[in-house]
């Protein structure tokens, strides 16, 4: 997916590439089409009028109107698609809960999975001035609609994957944070996010050239810009 | 709290209040780079990365520049997961760094707070 004179891992280049083919491929919620085109949707986020005067907002819900673009997808789907890609900070729960009066949590957690994981892969290529990748062509077939039946009510807006209460020896850091369980509610939601994310980082002895500290400083610079609690 | 406990495992020490002012020194080697370029990328300001990008490289390196922009892009979009699941901070970490979250004023993100200003 990248040029060969880019110094990127191959197995962040295998991962991304794969995560395309994934995102192409029918999910357990929602046709290969419709996936490419949440990645589109994303995209079109950018520069929309609509989120842009919510931005400057005191409340997002202070402005009502309609997002730039034309979708085949549900209304509430752009939407959603529109909040997390262009103000993540800012979603609530009573967002959330008016969003999955239309959707499933199932068919959510899917479309956070996709969406998220091609912020990833675009925000790279835009960075290293390579602008974002074509989309391929979608790839026929149904939907698995299989889901995690033993998630659980864990205090997060979605069940999440059952993990114990176990620590880490070394740094009492959880076995199983509350990130890695976030998506466990649709099991190949979490393959595809995490497959996308995990060559760019690791919690300790980051195989990159920059020390963990700086990848540290980098991380928490991002979740304050996105006003990430988490 | 993670760059934190980078420091300790370093025997570094670094300001966690660098990450919400950015007038303040870090100690993390090379942070004034490092923020310029999540700085743009996050913000999608391409136009101003594609200008800093060449200087960055000179001054840290080419590996590193582009290693930087790795890490930033993933937590641009694992951040989004977070926002987007009201995950809850992991009990542990919500105990040890209840004053650090004051005093970086990251307490302010937290969702039922959001939930108040936002509705």
């Amino acid at each position: 997916m990248y040029p060969d004179h880019l110094p990127l891992s191959t197995q962040l280049n295998q991962a991304h590439a794969q995560a395309w083919q994934t995102i192409s491929a029918p999910g357990d919620f929602f046709t290969g089409a419709q996936r490419l085109e949440m990645v589109r949707i994303s995209r079109q986020a950018i520069g929309c009028k609509l989120c842009e005067a919510r931005q400057s907002a005191i409340s997002p819900n202070a402005i009502s109107g309609e997002h730039d673009g034309h979708s085949s997808l549900d209304n509430t789907i752009v939407e959603m698609i529109h909040r997390i890609r262009t103000d993540p900070g800012r979603l609530t729960k009573s967002w959330f809960d008016h969003t999955t009066q239309t959707i499933s949590k199932q068919a959510y957690v899917e479309i956070v999975s996709v969406v998220t994981s091609a912020v990833i892969i675009d925000t790279l290529h835009n960075s290293l001035g390579q602008g974002v990748p074509n989309l391929p062509l979608s790839i026929r077939g149904r939907v698995g609609k299989n889901f995690n039946q033993d998630a659980v009510e864990a205090g997060a807006w979605v069940p999440l994957l059952a993990a114990g209460a176990d620590t880490t020896d070394t740094d009492h850091l959880p076995e199983v944070p509350n990130i890695i369980r976030a998506l466990g509610l649709v099991p190949s939601a979490v393959a595809l996010f995490f497959g996308t994310f995990r060559p760019h980082y690791t919690l300790k002895d980051i195989q990159l050239s920059i020390s963990q500290s700086q990848a540290e400083f980098i991380a928490a610079r991002v979740s304050a810009m996105n006003e990430c609690f988490y | 709290m993670l760059l934190r406990a980078s420091g300790q495992n370093e025997n570094a020490s670094y300001n966690i209040n660098s990450i919400t002012d950015s007038q303040l020194e870090s100690g993390v080697k090379h942070a004034q780079h490092l923020r310029a370029l999540t700085e743009a990328a996050i913000s999608s300001d391409w136009l101003k990365l594609a200008e800093i990008r060449p200087q960055i490289e000179s001054a840290i390196g080419r590996q590193q520049t582009v290693d930087t922009l790795v890490v930033a892009s993933a937590f641009n979009g694992i951040t989004r997961v977070a926002d987007a699941t009201g995950i809850p901070l992991d009990d542990n970490v919500a105990l040890a760094t209840v004053s650090l979250r004051n005093e970086t004023g990251i307490q302010r993100f937290e969702y039922a707070e959001k939930s108040d200003r936002y509705g």
